[in-house]
């Protein structure tokens, strides 16, 4: 049959290539990752775990409030520091009693510290936590505490990006005292007027170090 | 193939033979079905009768949990319904917020949000071409598609933080810039993508007994294609020339599928299991041009920005949009109805495997059982993308 001997004919060839293919793949290194011996190389940005900086968090409830499936919560309770000696006036701080992050809920779209105005929420790229019980994880305030150490530094933007707001707002020339007829310039003396805007300006030029990006 | 009808013994030892159409259940839960799609097949003998995809054993109500979220936490479920294809499913949202603003995306922005559209692209697509012959019975060549969409995924990990739902689009832009050096990875990867793709194609391609069961096979032809919306790469390969990319451009698209950019929709008129997969190859191809022009504009473009500073709470005026993607397996469509609220009233959801899917009962008719695992396949379908 016709069929057959060409069959047969590319099948030597056929069986060149595969052994030549084998042969080829036998000289270079594996492509697997001995994953529990070798630790993998996450970048900075990876989200593996919510890591918590307790002492920035100031229990706005930002974060329990804009997460898609609630799964942060939150406790606390308000404090009243007594008057400094010089004559001020008690103040009231919220203190934090209670922080967790339910990640067996969580769904790691990052809005939570996306939208913390004190930055006390990071991404680490720590992914090791499975339990056997869903129960354990949750993550309470010391747990989450424990990822701290293992935050990351943001990584270098590329050269296309414009200079972060805190080089834009270091790097602008000092603003001159306005001559202007009329009442005397507020401020006064220039170093005054690069530091802070003052009240009466309108809120879309604020110097861009005081946009909250920048504490 | 023949027609003629036969009959099967059902009983046998009774005493006497009947004979009986069978009502076969593929799934919801069986191995050959990814998901949990269930197929009520009614089969004489060998021959499929009569098959009817029943829908709806992943249904999360996407669409009505969209009514009670802000925007940006409705791309948290958005990238989610096709699991497949994140990036491509966030872009289509955001862009229907931003057309409802009427806000202006930073080009750089857009020509990041191309480039990671066309990454999800050969990510999606290098998936189906590994898990489409494991259905067939071949596995190995999951394992060289795996291995580049492991590469692929480490600089979409790299830039967005996730190797799945990436998480990075936000009305008005990207959540950041690109980190320092990842244009070159990216290039670097696609190259090396490029480079060993053979390896993967000669595997697929070049596979004889692959071709035997797939050549001929599942035949779809055009009439059937557009009487049932089928879209993406299955329309094509029937013939059906239409990519939203090219006829309604969107992000940078414009420029790409323009005079001198890279991008052409990839079609075949076979309409059958072989014809779609060989499109799904040549995307592959198509896309990392695409992406690769998209890493060259990007390096080219001035400095700037890559978001756009938005109000506190995000309201999108009163209105009605919709706004129609290509997604790596077909046109996803967006319906958003704004009563000026900063949650969408109505936020409809046209997910292209649905249609793909639908086309199944008439597509198995008259077919033979053994063909049906690799018709399933050939239709690409993310069963989070049919019942939302």
């Amino acid at each position: 049959m016709a069929g057959s001997k060409k069959r047969g004919r590319s099948l030597v060839p056929g069986l060149m290539k595969g052994m030549a293919t084998t042969a080829r793949t036998m000289t270079r290194p594996a492509h697997t990752q001995q994953y529990p011996d070798v630790k993998p190389d996450l970048p900075p940005r990876s989200r593996g775990v919510i890591a918590l900086l307790a002492e920035n968090c100031t229990s706005c409830m930002l974060c329990a409030r804009e997460c898609p499936d609630w799964c942060i919560y939150i406790d606390s309770h308000k404090e009243t520091i007594p008057a400094g000696p010089e004559g001020g006036r008690d103040r009231q701080q919220n203190v934090l009693d209670r922080f967790a992050i339910d990640f067996s809920l969580c769904m790691y779209c990052g809005i939570c510290i996306e939208v913390c105005p004190f930055d006390a929420l990071f991404w680490s790229p720590e992914f090791e936590y499975a339990e056997l019980d869903i129960r354990d994880l949750l993550h309470e305030k010391d747990r989450l505490g424990e990822w701290m150490p293992t935050v990351p530094p943001p990584p270098a933007l590329t050269a296309g990006a414009p200079e972060a707001t805190e080089v834009a707002a270091a790097n602008k020339p000092a603003r001159t005292p306005r001559t202007r007829t009329g009442p005397a310039a507020a401020g006064g003396p220039d170093a005054a007027a690069t530091a802070a805007s003052p009240p009466a300006r309108p809120p879309e030029r604020p110097p861009a170090a005081d946009d909250g990006t920048a504490p | 193939m023949t027609q003629a009808p036969r009959e099967l013994t059902v009983g046998v030892g009774a005493g006497g033979l009947a004979t009986a159409d069978m009502v076969l259940n593929i799934g919801p839960q069986h191995p050959a079905t990814h998901g949990v799609l269930r197929l009520r097949i009614t089969l004489d003998g060998e021959r499929v009768l009569k098959a009817e995809p029943i829908v709806g054993y992943m249904h999360r109500g996407a669409e009505k949990l969209f009514e009670v979220r802000d925007y940006r936490q409705i791309l948290v479920l958005a990238n989610r319904h096709d699991w497949l294809s994140a990036f491509s499913n966030e872009i289509g949202l955001v862009l229907a917020v931003e057309r409802m603003l009427g806000m202006d995306v930073p080009e750089r922005a857009t020509w990041t949000r191309t480039l990671m559209a066309e990454l999800n692209r050969v990510l999606n697509h290098l998936m189906f071409l590994g898990s489409y012959p494991l259905e067939l019975g071949a596995i190995t060549p999951i394992f060289y598609a795996f291995r580049e969409r492991e590469d692929l995924q480490a600089v979409m990990e790299e830039i967005s933080g996730g190797r799945m739902h990436y998480m990075f689009n936000r009305v008005g832009g990207l959540r950041d810039d690109l980190p320092s050096g990842w244009l070159g990875r990216v290039e670097a990867t696609i190259a090396q993508v490029r480079r060993r793709l053979p390896d993967l194609e000669s595997l697929i391609v070049g596979n004889e007994i692959l071709h035997a069961r797939t050549r001929g096979v599942g035949v779809l032809d055009v009439g059937v294609v557009t009487s049932y919306g089928v879209s993406g790469p299955i329309a094509r390969a029937s013939g059906l020339d239409i990519d939203l990319r090219r006829d309604q451009p969107y992000l940078a698209y414009d420029e790409v599928f323009g005079a001198d950019g890279p991008g052409r929709v990839v079609t075949r008129t076979g309409g059958d299991c072989q014809a779609r997969l060989e499109v799904l190859l040549e995307q592959v191809h198509v896309s990392l041009d695409i992406a690769e022009y998209c890493v060259q504009r990007l390096g080219s473009l001035e400095r700037g920005p890559v978001n756009v500073k938005l109000p506190k709470v995000l309201k999108v005026p009163e209105g009605a949009d919709y706004v129609a993607t290509e997604n790596p397996l077909g046109m996803n469509g967006y319906y958003l109805v704004s009563r000026g609220e900063k949650t969408p009233w109505r936020l409809k959801l046209r997910s292209a495997s649905f249609n793909n899917v639908a086309v199944l009962g008439e597509l198995l008719e008259g077919t033979l059982l053994a063909d049906m695992v690799a018709i399933l396949g050939s239709m690409f379908f993310v069963v989070g993308d049919i019942d939302k």
